[in-house]
């Protein structure tokens, strides 16, 4: 008599072939059990029948709109919609990202990185840290003051490991950055596409991908202003 | 290639599938094709963490169940208001994009909605989607012996209400 165990396994080609070789010979000479399999193999080829027009049938666009668009940065997703009617009763920090988005002017970023010692990303022992301008701007300015070179400091927060990491934002690019061993390191930077660093659905784009990061990064809420302060005064400690 | 492109070819080759995994699961096209795009959308939020030499589709089709179960409370409830799954009408967004569900899909679909979510899971991912029964226990973080069990369960109800020669 057939090992019950193995018929099933047997039917759906889970069996080494010799164990499967048996459980044939088994079947074959027993019709009851010839029978269950052939109900069995039709029950599988029927399903696979019945779905089989989804698989073939072309995409919808909304499907591979969501993909293509990603490609392009500019995300009109279910997710943002809901991202953008729940920003109305966000705590603060998602709010302010949103100004951020919206306020976003500035000086360039990111297209001189290595090589060049002004560049506000410079590489450092194999890490990407601030350079320049963006150093400064991280250890003085205050989150949300705005500042006439348009590089404005959007949130304040500390990260799983205890270190402080701030988000920064200019009409090209937006980043996080977090106190490594005396440097900001940069933990991520989006740049705008090229030729679009005013169009609004561009740094949204870039800002949601931002937004993620902080999320996946952040414990507690953001610094209060005071908060802030404090942690200036201890060198961001 | 640059890498992230090839993510999005890859993820883009595998809608078809996925989709065909949402239509396992749901009770109708619309809900499928949500369910899709919700996955897509994560999948695309979350690429960092698919580990590139990782199987794409394991790890997509993962997510795609997770949504699923996440969102399985509000659809019991919402369920409750609406029609029984057997007379649901699969009308999409967009006639045009629309699956023509023949009669054969509308009895699959009726009959996979009666089976727990546990065994409808394991059934659309063995025996219509074509994964091994490590490759699921692997994917839903089961022991292959539950698969196993719950992949017979699930076929021989499904024999019972759909018979095993009606289909061809």
């Amino acid at each position: 008599m057939i090992d019950e165990a193995n018929f099933f396994p047997w039917l759906d080609g889970e069996l080494s072939d010799d164990v499967a070789a048996e459980v044939a010979r088994q079947v074959a000479a027993d019709p009851e059990l010839q029978r269950r399999a052939d109900e069995h193999r039709a029950l599988t080829a029927g399903l696979r029948n019945a779905f089989s027009p989804v698989a073939d049938a072309p995409l919808p666009a909304r499907l591979t709109d969501l993909v293509e668009s990603h490609a392009a940065e500019k995300v009109v997703s279910l997710a943002e919609a809901r991202e953008r009617r729940e920003a109305r009763t966000a705590p603060l920090w998602k709010q302010m990202a949103a100004m951020a988005a919206t306020l976003a002017l500035g000086i360039v970023l990111g297209s001189q990185f290595a090589g060049n010692p002004t560049s506000p990303i410079q590489t450092e022992a194999g890490r990407l840290v601030a350079g320049a301008g963006l150093e400064s701007a991280l250890y003085t300015r205050l989150a949300s003051a705005p500042h006439e070179d348009g590089l404005r400091i959007g949130m304040t927060f500390r990260d799983r490991s205890g270190a402080i990491c701030r988000t920064f934002e200019d009409k090209s690019a937006s980043g996080l950055a977090c106190r490594d061993r005396g440097d900001w390191r940069i933990v991520s930077v989006f740049q705008a596409s090229e030729g679009q660093g005013t169009d609004y659905r561009m740094a949204a784009g870039a800002n949601s991908r931002l937004l993620e990061f902080v999320d996946e990064h952040m414990v507690g809420e953001p610094f209060s202003a005071a908060e802030e302060r404090g942690a200036q005064k201890r060198d961001w400690r | 290639m640059d890498p992230s492109r090839t993510f999005e070819t890859e993820l883009v080759a595998l809608l078809p599938r996925l989709r065909r995994f949402a239509h396992g699961l749901c009770r109708d096209a619309t809900e499928a094709d949500d369910l899709t795009q919700m996955c897509v959308e994560r999948a695309l939020r979350s690429r960092n963490q698919w580990q590139p030499g990782t199987r794409l589709d394991s790890w997509a089709y993962r997510i795609l169940r997770n949504l699923w179960i996440d969102t399985a409370r509000s659809r019991s409830r919402k369920r409750k208001f609406e029609a029984p799954p057997e007379e649901a009408e699969f009308v999409g967004q967009d006639p045009r994009e629309q699956i023509e569900t023949s009669l054969e899909m509308k009895r699959a679909i009726g009959a996979m909605q009666r089976l727990p979510d546990e065994q409808r899971e394991i059934v659309a991912l063995i025996l219509i989607e074509g994964f091994g029964y490590r490759e699921v226990s692997e994917m839903l973080d089961l022991p292959i012996g539950t698969v196993s069990s719950r992949l017979v369960r699930g076929r021989t109800a499904l024999l019972q209400m759909l018979g095993g020669g009606n289909h061809d």
